[in-house]
């Protein structure tokens, strides 16, 4: 949850009177005043707004909640779920160092893919992909060639002005990019290679790096 | 009017919309989740975007991939279809506040209608009757006094409860006396509060439901009625207008007495207000639906007038651009619910690959499905395959039409309900018109099938 207060520049001028065009800094009595209006504002908001937000939440399907009054704004959101941050798809590792997430939904995903996983294999490639829809911004650093380990942050999609973690799903290296920055993406949509080395076609076997990565988190159905 | 349009929803609705907006000549995106990928609607689409896996909690469900999915695909309104957000306050306003448009009424319209208590206590206050009941109860002798003013038969309802849960019929003082206390504990236990409240139980009751549009500028009218009685545990399955349980005069006066209530009481575009009808004729207001409805094309096979069209004109702030002398409905429409149930297994949902399939034709049919030949059908989502209607110039042809394109509709590869609509059609309390809400729990839907198949 996050009670912010935003800028004058991030406010549209009508809802912020007081952001008027002459500097408010030397006006001391100006100043107190609105600091006791945001002491105000801040009660109500504990007192009578919040809890009213979390049993709207919780009571809906919504993720998130944003509320704005005068100056102020309020925002709510549940947090992600594990299956949301951590998203390997099991049939691109050869079945072996997979982690399988709970929601069935990739049922369908793995038998679209088929085709395209094989060749994915073949060339001993995987792919970091969107976890939402969104504008996709990958890591400032991220270069081809650059080693990552599973989970690693390899960028962000972000949603609504809240960033959505892209992780790498194994231990690998940077291959190529398959987004731009800046890019609209959908969720599920493949963002970048992640090489890796000695998964070719022919090996069944995981490194160890891999099953260490993925054993924490879930283990094999 | 808007230039691009965001179908949040998906199925058979999804493609609905779709249609309505190439008709207008706007442009649509459809909002799929992974496991709708194959779906007609984002195969039909000009524009689809995967907003999520098969969890509709986190696809159809979720306000942030969806207003997000509007936002990147540059549409400047969202479609909500029914079911999932299409009833949210929170969502419209979240929609809202991200410069879009929620195509539905307004969020402080759905807001004040959320609540169904508070929209019966609200439109009891412009006229309409509701089921009588009592209030809170305090005690044995309160629940007592109340039923006998209510009048016996009386259902002990748990104020916490919902969808039929915890509810006990009883039909004396001598039978209230004996559950009162059982009731308590039930609704303690099953929702951790133990307030009852007593409402009058309607024996053989029907559902008859009156549609509306009111636009932002107040004009309002009715598109007349539909019967919805024919239903298994509260689920519609065949839905027909006009209503054989009521005489056109009583078809008329409901329906303007619920325009009347409904915009007086500042309702703004597409609703239905659903009446259970008792056995003397009286109608009582039971909810609103604030959104387009399943069972929609048989309004629009009667009146001609294409509702999703008008929602989204009336979104959009154009006036209805009808007045009520222009609704003129003619003849008779049946629709009915093509499900993946299997009737002899207790209606179990069925999922798995449509093998051939093939939609009936002829005059006044009309199929909405979003399944094609090899189609998978999800598990994840609820039974409805498409929804066939028929129209004909009174309603002993369109029965005749409807049994003659169901026995056309072919869809193979799963069990659905086709032969139980075949077996109501051809059930003389069907025919009579006299199907009430209760008859196909009561009876069950086995001698239905058994004397159909005679």
């Amino acid at each position: 949850m996050a009670v912010t207060k935003p800028t004058d520049r991030e406010l549209g001028k009508p809802e912020d009177p007081d952001s008027g065009t002459l500097g408010s800094s030397s006006d001391l009595g100006r100043d107190a005043v609105r600091a006791l209006r945001d002491h105000a504002a801040i009660n109500r908001l504990a007192d009578e707004l919040l809890p009213a937000l979390i049993s709207r939440l919780s009571s809906s399907g919504l993720g998130e909640i944003e509320v704005r009054e005068g100056a102020w704004k309020a925002r709510l959101r549940k947090p992600a779920t594990a299956e949301h941050r951590v998203r390997v798809d099991e049939h691109r590792l050869h079945g072996a160092a997979a982690v399988r997430p709970p929601a069935a939904g990739h049922r369908d995903d793995r038998d679209r893919h088929a085709p395209e996983t094989a060749a994915d294999e073949e060339l001993g490639a995987i792919v970091a992909r969107s976890p939402a829809v969104g504008v996709y911004t990958p890591r400032r650093d991220l270069v081809v060639g650059m080693r990552v380990r599973a989970g690693d942050r390899i960028g962000f999609v972000d949603v609504l002005g809240v960033q959505q973690d892209v992780l790498s799903p194994i231990d690998g290296v940077i291959g190529s990019s398959l987004a731009e920055a800046g890019e609209a993406v959908e969720y599920g949509q493949e963002l970048v290679r992640i090489e890796v080395p000695g998964a070719d076609g022919a090996t069944d076997r995981p490194t160890p790096g891999q099953k260490a990565a993925a054993a924490p988190v879930a283990g094999r159905p | 009017m808007f230039n691009k349009i965001l179908i949040a929803n998906r199925g058979e609705i999804a493609l609905r919309i779709l249609r309505a907006c190439r008709a207008m000549g706007i442009g649509a995106v459809v909002a799929y989740s992974e496991a709708d990928r194959e779906s007609l609607a984002p195969q039909l689409a000009d524009e689809a975007i995967c907003i999520g896996p098969a969890d509709a909690r986190r696809s159809y469900l979720s306000a942030p991939a969806v207003v997000s999915a509007a936002i990147v695909t540059g549409c400047d309104a969202i479609h909500p279809g029914y079911g999932f957000l299409s009833e949210d306050a929170g969502f419209a306003d979240v929609v809202r506040a991200h410069g879009l448009t929620f195509i539905g009424p307004p969020a402080e319209v759905l807001e004040k209608f959320a609540s169904k208590e508070a929209t019966r206590r609200l439109l009891a206050s412009h006229g309409l009757l509701t089921v009588p009941g009592s209030g809170m109860l305090r005690d044995e002798a309160h629940a007592l006094e109340e039923a006998e003013q209510i009048g016996y038969p009386v259902l002990i309802k748990p104020s916490a409860g919902g969808g039929g849960k915890g509810m006990r019929l009883v039909r004396t003082a001598r039978e209230l006396e004996a559950t009162f206390k059982v009731s308590r504990s039930e609704a303690q236990a099953g929702f951790g509060d133990d307030s009852l409240y007593l409402e009058k139980y309607l024996d053989d009751n029907r559902h008859v439901e009156i549609q509306v549009a009111v636009d932002r500028q107040g004009n309002a009218i009715h598109l007349g009625e539909r019967d919805c009685s024919v239903q298994r545990r509260h689920q519609k399955l065949i839905e027909e207008t006009p209503s054989p349980a009521l005489s056109e005069a009583a078809r008329r006066d409901l329906a303007e007495r619920a325009l009347r209530a409904i915009a007086e009481a500042g309702y703004e575009n597409l609703g239905t207000l659903e009446f259970l009808i008792d056995s003397k004729g009286e109608a009582y207001f039971i909810e609103i639906n604030c959104r387009v409805q399943v069972e929609h094309p048989i309004t629009e096979l009667t009146t001609g007038i294409d509702m999703v069209a008008l929602q989204i004109r009336i979104a959009a702030g154009e006036p209805l651009g009808l007045t009520q002398a222009d609704v003129k409905p003619q003849g008779h429409a049946i629709e009915f619910r093509i499900l993946a149930e299997d009737p002899a297994k207790d209606f179990r949902p069925q999922a798995g690959q449509i093998g051939a399939y093939l939609a009936p034709g002829g005059p006044g049919i009309r199929v909405d499905s979003h399944v094609y030949p090899g189609y998978e059908v999800p598990t994840f989502y609820d039974s409805l395959l498409g929804k066939l209607s028929v129209w004909a110039p009174d309603r002993p042809q369109a029965i005749a039409r409807a049994d003659a394109a169901l026995r056309e509709l072919l869809v193979d590869g799963l069990t659905t309900n086709i032969e139980l609509h075949r077996a109501i059609l051809a059930n003389q309390v069907f025919i009579d018109g006299k199907v009430t809400t209760n008859l196909l729990d009561r009876v069950g839907s086995a001698p239905f099938v058994a004397a159909g198949n005679r």
